[in-house]
């Protein structure tokens, strides 16, 4: 049953989440600095991906609402979207999950619990996977709106309307104004 | 030796004290190329910016043309080799500093894990130690002994086109803001480091756009954004008509006074764009309170200074304008607004530049008669010890109720904080404008502050992702007393922060707003005879 396979989730939590976390840490080049820091102000990224996960498989064991989940994910995927990843890169940790899961209850005295029950907490990882991908896409799109916010609280607006020079359209006077196209 | 250290420094700090994972890197940090994409990099100055620019007396700025980071080929000038170390050469005679940086490091890493940089990224070329070796290997290849002959195993490598390549990308993700010299032993700036890659970038024609052309509008028409004095002057007046619709109080400022007892000069972001418009209505209710007999200029109409992210003669032919005008006008003393770099040039380099400004008077407060020592050789007083002191001498009525709206904490700018040490006056004002602030924690205030992730030209909208990985530490601290504490006010003393931070917390703290701390100060102020609307958020609040 489900509940049997959470009560092995539960008590091998530990090993899952510092797996999990390795493998979601190891996407760095500096992994190291990463996942030893603790103090949270000087090791924002170790810090937070650490506390989302793990907050997100808690979650997950006590079959939360996908609602309760956006503020962990959020921990993990705001920051993943604005580093040098892929889509598909940035989210991919949320899937890792299963994986993860696999190999620590395949190693050890663990017995492997039937396919069944793992398949309906796969479920559960896609369907967070899933909001991964809306909340990836939610941050880059604010990404794109903020640029277009800076652009046109300022700078462009003035260097082309209030510069004399870009109007006159001189080369030699170093007002770019009028090339902004 | 210590040398052959680094790169064992480099994969410690990577791994982390007990190499745990086994993922080393399979290369050495001197093979991996860099690689320029869409987001990673700002755009290169215009052509027409920089033969503009070369065509000015006292700086250069050669080779002047189209080429794209992207490329393989960056159509650099045929004997660039030679250009670069003869340029490292003739800086490493005229800069003591830089010599003695190369040679001190003892590779302790104590830096290694506080750049912002490399918070946000992972990378390990953002490492303030490895940044620095950058430079540090050449330097070794070409003017020691050791690395001439060891090669490689001294740390040392060749001058290649891809180590310029690695030198544009690294100089440009490093915001001079200091803070890993802060824990350096040796008080290693790598700031200056940095500085003087970007001065090395320039001899070859390769800079950014968003650094240059600031810097050819600040030198034609006084301030960054090329503003006509009229323009300038028409943003003040209108400023002064929403104030008055706001509080009643009618200002009349003048433009280029001669005679006036202060300048008044603060970064051109703070008269046409927000937020930093209302930290301006904050200074204009202020003066008129005290009844200030001040002037703004038209011509140092910009408190920042581009040159100092660009080099050294150009930091100096901007600062001297401001001190030109001042002579031109006949003040005694020159007030500055809330500028981050602006107090750094002014503060570390103005007097050896173009000091000590012996025509000027020692600033004495006219409302209080407060001399500020300080500012003996330079003349230059910041609005924040201005104010401070009116405040402690109970020269001004303030009214905190009228920020119940704010729950604040303070971001230490780096500049201010790092540089000229300006840390209890903001927070002395902050005390008496406001009833409700809160501090950020410990290792990311005052010293140790975090910077905007934005500084030296890097606040340009192509490296929007960069900007908010590197500015991640900074917004972090700012969730943590936003969650605990309901902050929904960010107050600063910066004019580049006010800016890049409010694009900052529109992804990471979306409920936070960014002030200027003579925002509250106007919000606070009770003006004799005003006739003030209620108010409900201050100066921002929209009156018909
Ligand atoms: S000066 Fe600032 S940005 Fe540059 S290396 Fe040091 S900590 Fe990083
Ligand atoms: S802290 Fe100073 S001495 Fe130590 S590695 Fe960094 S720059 Fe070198």
């Amino acid at each position: 049953m489900v509940t049997d396979l959470k009560e092995t989730l539960q008590s091998n939590k530990k090993k899952i989440l510092s797996l999990w976390v390795d493998r979601t840490l190891n996407s760095y080049i500096a992994s190291g600095f990463f996942k030893s820091s603790g103090d949270r102000f000087a090791n924002p990224v170790g810090v937070n991906i650490r506390e989302g996960l793990t907050r997100l498989f808690d979650l997950m064991l006590a079959g939360a609402d996908p609602k309760e989940m956006l503020a962990p994910l959020d921990q993990v995927i705001r920051i993943r979207a604005v580093q040098e990843f892929s889509p598909s890169q940035a989210v991919a940790p949320i899937l890792e999950l299963k994986w993860v899961i696999r190999q620590v209850l395949g190693s050890g005295r663990n017995k492997r619990p039937p396919a069944e029950e793992l398949d309906n907490f796969d479920c559960d990882v896609d369907r967070l996977a899933l909001l991964a991908f809306d909340l990836y896409t939610e941050c880059r799109e604010l990404l794109y709106k903020n640029r277009v916010h800076e652009i046109k609280s300022g700078r462009y607006i003035l260097t082309d309307s209030a510069c004399a020079s870009a109007l006159a359209g001189n080369k030699k006077t170093g007002c770019a104004g009028v090339e902004t196209s | 030796m210590a040398v052959v250290k680094v790169d064992k420094l480099a994969r410690s700090v990577v791994e982390g004290p007990s190499l745990m994972t086994g993922s080393i890197p399979t290369r050495d940090w001197m093979d991996i190329p860099v690689v320029f994409k869409p987001g990673n990099y700002a755009y290169p100055t215009k052509p027409n910016i920089l033969e503009y620019l070369d065509s000015l007396e006292g700086v250069s700025f050669p080779n002047a043309r189209e080429w794209n980071p992207e490329d393989d080929d960056w159509k650099l000038p045929e004997n660039w080799k030679e250009i670069i170390i003869n340029g490292l050469a003739e800086r490493l005679g005229k800069f003591r500093s830089l010599k003695i940086f190369m040679d001190c490091c003892v590779r302790c890493g104590a830096c290694a894990d506080k750049c912002h940089f490399f918070l946000g990224t992972g990378d390990p070329k953002n490492m303030p130690v490895l940044r620095a070796e950058l430079l540090r290997s050449v330097y070794r290849q070409e003017f020691t002994k050791a690395g001439k002959i060891l090669g490689r195993m001294a740390g040392a490598r060749e001058m290649t086109v891809g180590v310029l390549k690695e030198w544009f990308m690294y100089a440009y993700q490093c915001t001079e803001c200091r803070r890993c010299s802060v824990f350096c032993p040796y008080g290693i700036d790598t700031a200056e480091i940095t500085m003087m890659l970007r001065e090395l970038l320039h001899l070859v024609g390769c800079g950014i756009n968003w650094a240059l052309e600031p810097v050819a509008n600040s030198n034609r028409t006084g301030n960054h954004m090329g503003l006509t004095p009229q323009a300038f002057k028409g943003n003040i007046d209108f400023l002064c008509e929403d104030i008055e619709n706001l509080t009643g109080i009618h200002i009349e400022p003048s433009f280029n006074r001669k005679g006036a007892e202060v300048l008044f000069i603060t970064p051109s972001a703070d008269v046409f764009a927000e937020p930093g418009l209302f930290t301006c209505m904050g200074y204009l209710l202020l003066f008129e309170a005290i009844g200030l007999d001040y002037t703004w200029s038209t011509y140092a109409s910009e408190g920042g200074n581009f040159g100092l992210f660009t080099s050294n003669e150009m930091m100096k032919k901007l600062n001297g304008k401001m001190y030109a005008e001042a002579k031109r006008l006949g003040v005694k003393w020159i007030l500055g607004g809330e500028c981050g770099h602006m107090w750094r040039v002014v503060h570390q380099y103005m007097d050896t530049m173009n000091g000590p400004a012996d025509f000027l008077e020692v600033p004495k407060s006219p409302i209080t008669g407060t001399v500020f020592e300080n500012a003996r050789s330079t003349k230059m007083v910041h609005i924040s010890e201005f104010t401070a002191d009116l405040i402690y001498h109970n020269k001004i009525k303030l009214d905190k109720s009228r920020n119940s709206h704010v729950k604040a904490t303070f971001h230490d700018s780096c500049n201010p904080a790092r540089a000229m040490g300006l840390l209890e006056e903001p927070r002395y004002i902050l005390d008496h404008v406001v009833d409700n602030w809160v501090e950020m924690p410990a290792n990311t205030i005052r010293e140790q502050t975090f910077c905007c992730g934005s500084g030296t030209a890097l606040n340009t909208d192509e490296i929007m992702e960069l900007r908010m990985r590197s500015g991640l530490p900074r917004a972090n601290a700012v969730r943590y007393v936003a969650d605990k504490h309901a902050v929904n006010t960010l107050a600063c003393v910066c004019a580049i922060d006010r800016a890049t931070l409010t694009t900052l917390m529109q992804y990471w703290n979306p409920d936070v707003e960014v002030c200027g701390v003579s925002e509250l100060v106007g919000n606070a102020l009770v003006i004799e005879g005003e006739k003030r609307a209620d108010l409900t958020e201050g100066l921002r609040t929209m009156v018909f």
